[in-house]
């Protein structure tokens, strides 16, 4: 007996809602021989033939604009390229790139700092969103839409108004954030913009206060699938909320925790737009807030070496790579998943 | 009894508290776009609404064919929204559902597109729509998002986690053809997913401003993020117009996720819950 | 029966009137030129439309404008597969080298473009900015930015100082600030790297470019640099730089407040000052030639013309740049209407130049700038400068907030610049 109702329309009106089961005459794939069946299609495409038929649009643009830049840009990380001088003259120059590249002290500070952002602003968004997920699941009914729309905002604020705006916030003499600072924390106006050590903590904040709410909604959506029988049992087993939340919830969120992890890795990694906007797409002073994307589109489009920015992204590929993997065996450690 | 109901209050407090913080850079956003360059850029900021929103609204359609350009984003957002959700549910079904040869390659090649920063897209990516002489049209927009990694992710974990295949064996029983299949056991199923990924698609275009800075010639063919970009010069910005027209440009998207936000908490679950 | 003839007949008379006017009507193929720039000069090749369209009354003037750092993106890509070329490209001076070296822009002292013989009539620095290694002029420039010192003279009085004890020397100039901030409480520059940002560009030796020399050897533990960095230094351990970055919040503020008593800028500056940053300030402020005889260029816009656009669109381009860059009329009138400063020789005569400037207490400016303009020296080019001057900024604050050694962060300045010389 299916859970699942059987949609009025397709092909049998006659059916009801039980679904049948497969210990029935076998019947041949194809054309019916005999059946009730209003609606028949002429001609059939053969089962084998339907997954390439689906996928083919997809798979017809992804062809054309997603794998020829990839292989462009593979291609490209092998030569010398200085674009604005036309494409006839690119330089073969071997693995010339990917040495420069793992011999270039910036490189590797990129990559200190992507490193140290992404930890640093992806660890508390879920620290935060998961509470937080479950407070406003309990607690909230009313308002709940109102109090996740309000943490979703962020998001879809665009990157123009963001730059505008925590430029005049982070402002050192006169900026809200020192001001509010002030009031608790007696001392020095903190120079956010423009000291090494403070502009990496500023655009954690940003990009912690941008994706929340991103993370909220997933473990909302997560928690509500979790039966309440279980809550129940416990509570009466005796368990404390506290241990309800790390035998029961956790448990249970773990396969969102990974989904929503992995994105945080991939996005942390690839860190572009909120510092390109704090530091005005230069990366600080110092490089504080260079992150290895910015830097890439640095040696791109200010340093014009197309070629040596093509081989750190494949080096950052690498290591994007390794490290969702790394992910995917923490999270899954003895079976494998799909 | 009474220090759980402080608990419970401070708990809603905090919450509350955290919800105006971050409310807050997108009020300023409001308040800045009533305010006239000098205002904004002066320290102390602006806390309150002023009276310049009509003089940056003029500003604004004076500099740049502002609604034409809102048009724009609008016509590409939707038509990608669209075509996203079809060619992605289609495909993700695919992966999910079927078995056939190159299937995990293929996937693997799909997400690794995924993993490289888009900026480096540029140059071939012009080099295509040049030679499809797609440079300066809207579809050179639309039509190349369509291939979406993310979204034939979500989708392919989306059907797997609720389309049972019980199902769709009993309706190719029933003399369904593949296609029918598809269009009417497997997209109402989807529903929330699809919300989900129409949600971000719409936002990710809208916001989308390298890809028209690669094929637009036009000031007139501009979506907004570009629109709003050729504003900006080093020296000499118009900042009240450009927090006008942000404000003007998020509108929008807020209402879309007014309208959708329950389908969208419904559907972002099922690509981990499996 | 017979309305519907009488119609007929009607519709019949008014079909061939229409067919007469389509026939009548000459059939003209629309000729564009393209341009693209970016604010504001889109807004002085907007300007030119009407004298374009005497000039040339059936190709329409068409302006791709895009922001600063997006067009030139937008024109690297182009370049890069050579299609989708605009027919002229405005660039900005620290754009012009990168693309200059590279050979996708078409050389304007060569037919069939006109300016070999006029070469002469541009400002020789900035004409020498537009041209590349071999000699080939690749752009050629419409506006510059000539350096200037603005100061806020009443500070300057309330430390009874004279504007000559600001620009003998830059020890004098350091003393000076010394003196404002005791009277004044008023920093005497921004930034301390604004006072690098000169000091390096002085005392230059023939065919060296300001990081590299012409066979890319690094030049950066050069006397300037040592000096230039002991200035800094030496600014900011007696507190006199407000250590604000330029275009920001406080830089503004600064000068609203008038905290900050000096700047040296382009003298486009005085403009924005007027304009938006501080127009309350209006008539305490001077302009007066930078510090020891500098003479600087900051900014500039060149127009040129890529290699790949077709030769009808060539000749038409050309056009363009003449009419913008050598119409005594045009380039006056982007002046009064931009504030972008000649780069024609002889507009230099124009009354207007001696016309005093309010902003400036009344000041006639312009001619000091005029001065200025004429003694700037071209500086060389090299495809790692932009990358140099992170370099040297970042190895700056290093000595100004961390106390390094000047020789150490030099030393370890040239190191990376070798690393990269001959990509």
């Amino acid at each position: 007996m299916s859970r699942w109702p059987m949609p009025s329309g397709c092909c049998s009106a006659a059916r009801t809602a039980e679904v049948p089961t497969m210990s029935a005459v076998p019947q041949p794939l194809g054309p019916q021989a005999h059946g009730a069946s209003p609606r028949r299609v002429g001609w059939r495409l053969p089962r084998a033939w339907v997954p390439y038929v689906l996928l083919s649009p997809f798979l017809l643009l992804f062809a054309v604009f997603g794998v020829f830049p990839l292989v462009f840009s593979l291609w490209l990380a092998f030569q010398s390229w200085e674009p604005t001088s036309g494409l006839a003259s690119m330089r073969f120059v071997g693995l010339e790139n990917f040495v420069f590249a793992l011999q270039d002290e910036w490189f590797w500070k990129s990559l200190g700092n992507t490193g140290w952002l992404a930890l640093v602003s992806g660890v508390p968004q879920h620290l935060v969103a998961i509470p937080l997920a479950c407070f406003i699941h309990a607690a909230l009914r009313r308002s709940r839409n109102a109090m996740v729309g309000a943490y979703f905002v962020p998001y879809i604020t665009s990157t123009v108004a963001i730059a505008i705006l925590f430029s005049s916030l982070f402002s050192t003499d006169y900026g809200l954030i020192n001001a509010a600072l002030g009031v608790l924390l007696p001392g020095d106006p903190v120079d956010w913009l423009n000291d090494p050590q403070r502009i990496k903590p500023a655009i954690a904040l940003i990009v912690f206060w941008r994706y929340v709410g991103f993370n909220l909604v997933l473990y909302l959506a997560a928690l509500q699938t979790i039966p309440k029988d279980l809550y129940e049992a416990a509570k009466m087993d005796g368990a404390s909320q506290l241990q309800q939340f790390f035998y029961i919830t956790l448990p249970s969120l773990k396969p969102m925790i990974f989904f929503g992890v992995t994105l945080s890795v991939i996005g942390g990694l690839q860190l572009f737009e909120e510092p390109f906007i704090l530091t005005g797409g230069r990366g600080g002073s110092d490089q504080a807030g260079m992150t290895t994307a910015i830097y890439l589109y640095r040696m791109a489009f200010d340093f014009n070496d197309f070629g040596a920015a093509s081989a750190m992204s494949w080096l950052l590929f690498v290591l994007v790579v390794a490290l969702t993997w790394l992910t995917h065996r923490a999270f899954n450690p003895r079976r494998k998943a799909d | 009894m009474h220090a759980e109901r402080l608990s419970r209050l401070s708990a809603h407090l905090l919450v509350a508290l955290g919800a105006l913080i971050m409310l807050a850079p997108f009020y300023f956003m409001f308040v800045f776009a009533t305010h006239s360059r000098t205002e904004i850029f002066s320290l102390p900021p602006p806390l309150f609404f002023g009276d310049d929103f009509a003089n940056n609204l003029a500003i604004l359609t004076d500099k740049l064919p502002f609604w034409r350009n809102l048009g724009w984003s609008l016509y590409v957002a939707l038509a990608s929204t669209l075509l996203t959700l079809l060619f992605c549910s289609m495909g993700g079904y695919a992966f999910a559902m079927f078995e056939f040869r190159y299937k995990n390659a293929l996937f693997a090649l799909v997400m690794a597109t995924m993993l490289l920063p888009s900026f480096m897209n540029m140059i071939p990516t012009f080099m295509i729509m040049d030679l499809l002489g797609w440079i300066d049209q809207p579809r050179a927009l639309y039509i190349p998002g369509a291939a979406s990694a993310f979204g034939i992710f979500l989708m392919r974990q989306y059907v797997a986690a609720s389309v049972p295949r019980d199902l769709l064996e009993a309706a190719r029983m029933d003399g369904c053809s593949e296609f029918g299949i598809y269009a009417r056991i497997v997209l109402p199923l989807l529903k929330p997913a699809l919300g989900t990924l129409g949600l971000i698609t719409f936002i990710a275009s809208w916001n989308n401003f390298i890809g028209p800075l690669v094929v637009m010639r036009s000031p007139e063919m501009y979506t907004l993020p570009l629109a709003l970009r050729s504003l900006q010069s080093p020296v000499n910005t118009e900042w009240g117009a450009l927090m006008a027209a942000s404000a003007i440009a998020t509108l929008p998207l807020l209402l879309l996720f007014m309208v959708s936000s329950r389908q969208l908490i419904a559907g972002l679950t099922a690509g981990a819950v499996k | 029966m017979g309305l519907q003839q009488k119609g007929g007949g009607a519709l019949r008379a008014w079909a061939a009137l229409c067919l007469l006017a389509l026939a009548a009507l000459p059939v003209q193929a629309q000729r564009t030129l393209t341009v693209a720039a970016f604010p504001s000069v889109d807004e002085i090749i907007r300007a030119a439309a009407p004298a374009w369209k005497a000039l040339h009354p059936d190709v329409q003037l068409k302006v791709v404008s895009r922001q600063f750092a997006d067009h030139h993106t937008a024109m690297t890509t182009a370049l890069s597969t050579a299609s989708n070329l605009p027919d002229v490209m405005a660039l900005e001076v620290g754009y012009v080298g990168r693309f200059a070296q590279g050979g996708g822009l078409d050389d304007l002292s060569a037919p069939p473009f006109g300016l070999k013989s006029e070469a002469k009539r541009y400002v020789p620095f900035a004409l020498a900015q537009g041209s590349n290694r071999h000699g080939a002029v690749v752009a050629a420039p419409t506006d510059i930015g000539p350096g200037t010192l603005l100061y806020r003279a009443d500070l300057l009085a309330r430390s009874g100082l004279a504007e000559a004890e600001l620009t003998q020397s830059w020890g004098s100039y350091v003393a000076a600030g010394l003196k404002i901030k005791a009277a004044t409480g008023a920093y005497l520059m921004a930034h301390a790297r604004d006072m690098k940002d000169i000091v390096i560009r002085t005392g230059l030796r023939p065919g060296e470019g300001l990081y590299f020399d012409g066979e890319s050897r690094v030049l950066v533990s050069s006397p300037r640099f040592v000096r230039a960095f002991e200035l800094a230094r030496e600014v900011r351990r007696q507190k006199l730089d407000a250590r604000v970055i330029a275009w920001s919040n406080e830089w503004a503020e600064g000068f609203k407040r008038g905290t900050i008593a000096t700047q040296m800028s382009g003298a486009w500056l005085a403009g924005h000052l007027n304009h938006w940053l501080a127009p309350s300030t209006a008539g305490a402020w001077r302009a007066a030639q930078l510090p020891e005889g500098a003479f600087v260029a900051y900014g500039g816009t060149f127009l040129a013309v890529p290699r790949g656009v077709p030769p009808a669109q060539k000749a038409l381009a050309w056009d363009l740049i003449r009419l913008l860059t050598l119409e005594r009329g045009m380039q006056l009138a982007a002046f009064k209407a931009q504030d972008a400063f000649p780069a024609l020789l002889e507009t230099f005569e124009d009354p207007f130049f001696g016309q005093p400037i309010a902003f400036l207490g009344g000041q006639p400016a312009r001619l000091l700038w005029r001065d200025a303009a004429r003694r700037i020296q071209a500086v060389a080019v090299h495809k790692q400068d932009a990358f140099a001057d992170e370099v040297i900024n970042t190895e700056l604050d290093k000595v100004l907030d961390r106390g390094k050694d000047i020789h150490v962060a030099l030393a370890d300045a040239e190191r990376l610049l070798q690393r990269r010389a001959h990509r």
